[in-house]
């Protein structure tokens, strides 16, 4: 079936595409210590200096790749929180993820600090751990009896225990040391830190688990952002799917956050951002946003390493900068 | 009869909105259920198509309990159309009615030769086939409505229920849907189930009529024996004046007065 919808998911995936990999390219060669573009084929092919070796192999290929990553999983996890709670305001930030991984992180971060390099990958699983218990609470808490979940009480909910978990972040980091504060304060503005290979180890395993997960399951997507009743004439399990799927929402973005720090918006934007463009059909607009969102917090980090010349403005402070409008014109429009 | 309804009982917090109510639905036969506002023929249908659930009782479709048959498989044997339905936030008609497909798919949601040929002849069938690249949320009330009939066709069940098909609908295009309903059941042999407020229209139209006060069943029978001055007037408390349409021979509803006092 050729249509209008097709078409323009061919033409918006292609350019996209592009724009990924315009995106990568500069991030890899911009910022301090520059590698010009015409220098990336020969250093990758092994022609390259020491330094350029360097550059590229141990600073930004390792940096670039977890951005598009955590990028990637924020934009996957946003657009089954859209549509599972059918809320376009949904966000793994909104709803409480990211204060729960944060959460996680801390405290794994407060016992283990000593050895992180030691425990790194455990640091995926304790953020995950911590935004799952913290999404089992807020599924609890908007659970109601005979009629099961109710979405948009979710995301009430949610708002209010991100809001009560940044109150404990406070209070751990309160108790903590100097150097430990400093690290929590930079994992809550978004600061990719986790930038070296041995993250994106710990990191790829929850990927190659959950994004084919995610495809295999665009057709019950589709089936929930409808209305209830539609949903189940339909023969959708709504219980099942929507715990399995949010699920899915919280291992993506919980293990992402650990890496990236706490970054909002991308999961609200890119998938939004996509649907206007191609539609509401899972199919086209999911692999659009997780473009998106990739493409969004590589560029985001690129622009924050080039802005000053002495420092690195964190990566989730940009894309709130870009976010942060976005969420308030969509707040506006939704009246 | 495949679809029995036995002693169902639904309720909200305390209250009890339909009370142990039992019927049959004829197979192959347009069934229509009637009542005041309020008086639990919507949540009657939701109930029996477990959209909501029911306190004590059972729905039986084909000698099992609907509760005990995966949701999905069901899916297959049964649509429903709801109230008003919602918008489609920018689908195409052909991909809401592709919907329609989902208890058969797996996965991804490839569409099967046997999908698009279902597709296509419920495009067909409902006349909506010459806009089926336009978005949902572009057409006018009556082609909406047919899109979402389209969309339950799609699904390929024996039986479809619908919550009040001609709400919001001008007096043609109501028409137009009762009519595609009707060729459906001769032609196709579909089984309907559906809640109406006119009822001229019910009366036209079904071959059994469920009239419903205060969640109890009050009678069930052809429209002859259920459009009867005594019927309406326990059930919307009016007084009718019943005659024959002149066309259709079907008795009607002439007109009426509200019973004043008791």
């Amino acid at each position: 079936m050729a249509n209008t919808h097709t078409k323009k998911f061919r033409i918006w995936f292609i350019l996209f595409c592009l724009l990924f990999v315009v995106a990568i390219v500069c991030g890899i060669s911009m910022g301090a210590s520059s590698l010009s573009i015409t220098r990336i084929v020969p250093t990758i092919l092994g022609q390259g200096s020491f330094k350029e070796e360097f550059v590229l192999f141990s600073v930004r290929l390792p940096r670039v790749i977890i951005l598009a990553l955590g990028g990637l999983a924020l934009a996957a996890a946003g657009t089954i929180f859209q549509s599972v709670t059918r809320n376009d305001l949904a966000d793994p930030g909104v709803i409480g993820v990211n204060a729960g991984a944060g959460v996680g992180v801390t405290v794994f971060y407060l016992f283990a600090n000593t050895n992180l390099q030691q425990y790194v990958f455990m640091l995926p699983a304790a953020a995950f751990l911590g935004a799952l218990l913290t999404v089992s609470c807020i599924y609890l808490f908007s659970f109601e009896k005979g009629q099961g979940v109710q979405p948009f009480k979710l995301v009430l909910v949610g708002v209010g225990f991100a809001t009560a978990l940044s109150g404990l972040m406070v209070l751990l980091m309160s108790t903590a040391e100097r150097a430990d504060v400093q690290f929590i304060s930079k994992w809550l503005v978004g600061n990719i830190w986790g930038t070296d290979w041995p993250y994106l180890w710990a990191l790829l395993p929850w990927f190659i688990l959950c994004l084919p997960l995610l495809f295999y399951k665009v057709n019950v997507l589709n089936i929930l952002a409808m209305k209830e009743s539609t949903a189940i004439g339909l023969g959708v399990n709504l219980n099942k799917e929507r715990i399995l799927l949010l699920f899915l929402a919280v291992a993506l973005a919980g293990s992402a956050v650990a890496v990236t720090g706490a970054i909002s918006f991308i999961g609200l934007m890119a998938p939004h951002i996509a649907k206007k463009l191609i539609g509401p059909r899972h199919q086209y607009f999911l692999p659009i946003a997780l473009l998106i969102g990739a493409t969004l917090l590589v560029i985001a980090d690129t622009i924050g390493r080039i802005l000053l010349t002495s420092a690195t403005i964190p990566a989730g402070l940009i894309v709130a900068f870009i976010g942060a409008p976005y969420f308030i014109f969509l707040l506006i429009r939704n009246k | 009869m495949r679809l029995q309804v036995e002693d169902i009982r639904v309720g909200y917090d305390e209250q009890t909105i339909v009370h142990d109510i039992s019927m049959a639905i004829p197979d192959g036969k347009i069934t229509t259920i009637i009542g005041a506002n309020g008086c639990g023929k919507s949540t009657l249908l939701k109930a029996i198509t477990r959209i909501i659930n029911h306190e004590s009782g059972q729905v039986v479709l084909d000698g099992k309990n609907i509760r005990k048959m995966k949701t999905k498989e069901l899916a297959t044997q049964l649509a429903i159309l709801p109230q008003s339905p919602e918008s489609a936030q920018g689908l195409l008609v052909e991909e809401l009615v592709s919907y329609g497909r989902f208890p058969y798919q797996k996965g991804f949601g490839n569409l099967s030769a046997k999908d698009k040929e279902m597709i296509d002849w419920a495009l067909e069938v409902t006349g909506t086939k010459d806009f089926r690249h336009k978005a949902v949320d572009a057409l006018s009330g009556g082609q909406r409505q047919r899109v979402w009939i389209a969309m339950a066709l799609a699904q390929e069940t024996d039986i479809i229920f619908l919550d009040e098909p001609t709400t919001y609908l001008d007096m043609a295009h109501q028409l137009e849907v009762l009519e595609l309903l009707h060729m459906l059941n001769v032609q196709e042999g579909r089984t309907i189930v559906m809640v109406l407020h006119d009822l001229n229209q019910a009366a036209r139209f079904s071959d059994y009529i469920l009239a419903l006060s205060h969640g109890h069943l009050i009678r069930a029978g052809e429209p002859e024996e259920v459009i009867t001055t005594e019927v309406l007037k326990e059930v919307f408390n009016i007084d009718a004046v019943i005659g024959k349409d002149p066309r259709t021979n079907k008795p009607m509803c002439l007109t009426y007065d509200l019973i004043k006092g008791e």
